[in-house]
């Protein structure tokens, strides 16, 4: 059997879950230019964090299924990179007062 | 080995290629994470394509993000949190042997993936009633329709594509439910229960990010 976290984690988990969307709705309705789409996409890899650590238990699992998490994110910002590179560069994408 | 393990969890308890239990759910654990790997390439072109165009037009992404509903947008994010926690309550009841309640809650999932999927197309009827469909029925008196109808477009894919995934999840939510109610998980053998939480979790992770890129920018406008 897999590992076993307590019913007061997921709990815990549920409530912050809960408490960081109230937090992306409140923060949303402030007026912070292109800020306002970063604090969300930041809040919600928060978010996201909380439910792989907690509710996937990736914490408690085997390295090779970290490799495996790890390389999803890698190839992930290699896409990113990559192509933010090549617009960005081209001055296609209005980006840091261009 | 449990000795009130039902006749069908023994047989499902080990296949033959594998040398211990242990083993075989580690083999599953990683191959569902390895999907979810490719899931994540998956939804990850289709972000990286928003932010591209989200750079490009923001004051038409931004119209576009204005008309969407933020009630129904965060009631619906907190369905599908409430979803997760049900899941993971549910997977915790088969791992410490409360085999009736880990039934139920399977089906409170499967119920507030329903409600998810009722509140995201009453909010898809709501576009569809104030003319927002591009390409085939676009009407705005805002400046930048164009981009934000690319706004749109994104917008019907991704969530579509969520949706899509919904229901995918919903359905095996339910037959694992049938199958956990014949007896076929117990606290030694729950290891297609675990599988199944990691997708239905990371359903949930790419509808925080949903949330996020489509609901909020246009809040203050």
């Amino acid at each position: 059997m897999g590992p076993v976290v307590s019913v007061k984690t997921y709990m815990f988990t549920f409530l912050a879950l809960l408490a960081l969307t109230l937090s992306t709705v409140l923060i949303g309705f402030l007026n912070l230019g292109w800020g306002s789409m970063f604090v969300a996409v930041l809040i919600a890899l928060g978010k996201a964090i909380l439910i792989a650590c907690f509710f996937m238990h990736a914490l408690l699992e085997k390295k090779i299924v970290k490799l495996v998490i790890a390389g999803s994110i890698l190839w992930f910002l290699i896409l990113v990179t990559l192509t933010a590179g090549d617009y960005i560069t081209r001055g296609w994408v209005a980006f840091g007062g261009k | 080995m449990s000795s009130a393990l039902s006749s069908t969890a023994q047989k499902l308890m080990l296949r033959e290629q594998y040398g211990t239990p242990e083993q075989q759910r580690e083999t599953v654990t990683l191959g569902m994470w390895i999907f979810l790997a490719t899931e994540v390439m998956f939804f990850g072109g289709l972000f990286m394509a928003f932010a591209v165009y989200r750079m490009r037009f923001p004051q038409g992404f931004d119209e576009g993000s204005a008309d969407m509903s933020i009630v129904l947008g965060s009631i619906n994010t907190a369905v599908l949190i409430a979803s997760s926690f049900a899941m993971a309550l549910a997977i915790h009841s088969a791992a410490t042997g409360k085999q009736y309640r880990s039934v139920w809650l399977l089906l409170t999932t499967a119920f507030l993936g329903v409600a998810f999927l009722a509140i995201k197309f009453t909010e898809y009827y709501q576009h569809y009633e104030a003319h927002k469909v591009p390409g085939i029925w676009f009407e705005t008196s805002k400046p930048e329709a164009g981009a934000m109808q690319l706004f749109y477009v994104f917008y019907f894919a991704m969530t579509g594509l969520h949706a899509l995934h919904m229901t995918i999840g919903i359905t095996l939510v339910i037959i694992y439910a049938l199958r956990a109610a014949a007896g076929s998980f117990d606290s030694e053998y729950h290891t297609p229960l675990e599988a199944l939480g990691l997708y239905w979790h990371f359903v949930d992770i790419v509808w925080v990010f949903l949330f996020a890129i489509f609901y909020i920018s246009g809040l203050h406008t």
